[in-house]
């Protein structure tokens, strides 16, 4: 596409707006703020990895209370069907028992 | 080759500073927040380099960052209520050798006038000499409105130029 012509308004707006030159503490000050930035980032890396390693452990730690929980809660659970059990065959037992004695009682 | 090309950051502030400078100014008026634009936009180029892929990537980008840092620095501006080439007078800071001339000054001031899209082009379109295609990939706007904002932001400009750069301009 071929570009429009310009004319001598547009000309001299070019020349007007030419590029400016960038201040010479310009390149110095990005430089700067890089160096302060790169410093600030590694810092930011440590605090990073510190948060990190302590939401593990939380994390960790969480997992092996609820695990303890978990098998204690087991455990009782167990115990109170040893128990039931225990009660269940004690009571059949001495329901044996008074029937022996029943009979006993009978043929005597 | 594009894909050999490595990013050397100081020599992309050496090519790049002048332009991106030259943008943020144009587009704030003001000396002193162009210099911190400038900045920012050059150290958001530090936080990407890896993805610049070639000498003109770098350039795109840095051209388009440097709008749009510019139009956000405008409107945090509106936002708290500062006047915009409120400093201009001052030249803030700049030392003479940088001085424009009385003509570039006084169009920098004409130009600060008009409505900041129109601006937006026209910086574009006689600072950067660009196309209207590329000022709308610049500006991330639809083409037929980058023509619009030129043609009227030249039309606007024109007319103001013919009433106050009388002595300097002969094509108004």
């Amino acid at each position: 596409m071929e570009p429009e012509p310009i004319d001598e308004f547009e000309r001299e707006l070019q020349a007007a707006l030419a590029r400016r030159p960038a201040p010479p503490h310009l390149k110095r000050n990005i430089m700067e703020r890089r160096r302060q930035q790169g410093g600030r980032s590694r810092r930011m890396i440590w605090l990073e990895r510190l948060a990190a390693s302590l939401i593990l452990a939380a994390v960790a730690s969480g997992a092996a209370f609820w695990h303890h929980e978990v098998e204690q809660r087991r455990g009782e659970e167990a115990r109170q069907q040893v128990f039931t059990a225990l009660r269940i065959a004690n009571h059949a037992l001495e329901q044996m028992n008074a029937q022996l004695a029943e009979r006993n009682r009978n043929a005597q | 080759m594009a894909g050999d090309w490595q990013p050397d950051f100081e020599q992309l502030i050496d090519e790049h500073q002048s332009m991106v400078f030259s943008l943020a100014l144009r587009m704030t008026g003001d000396r002193g927040l162009a210099e911190e634009i400038a900045q920012d936009v050059f150290l958001e180029l530090d936080r990407h380099l890896g993805k610049i892929e070639s000498p003109l990537h770098a350039l795109l980008w840095l051209r388009r960052v440097a709008m749009s840092r510019s139009a956000d620095a405008l409107r945090r501006r509106r936002v708290r209520g500062i006047d915009q080439w409120v400093e201009i007078d001052e030249t803030h800071g700049a030392r003479g050798e940088e001085r424009p001339s009385p003509l570039a000054d006084r169009v920098e001031r004409l130009l600060a006038t008009v409505p900041e899209p129109q601006r937006a082009a026209l910086v574009l379109r006689y600072q950067e000499d660009l196309t209207p295609e590329e000022i709308a990939a610049a500006l991330g706007a639809p083409l037929a409105t980058v023509k619009s904002h030129l043609q009227r932001g030249l039309k606007l400009l024109r007319a103001k130029a013919a009433i106050h750069l009388k002595e300097y301009v002969r094509g108004a």
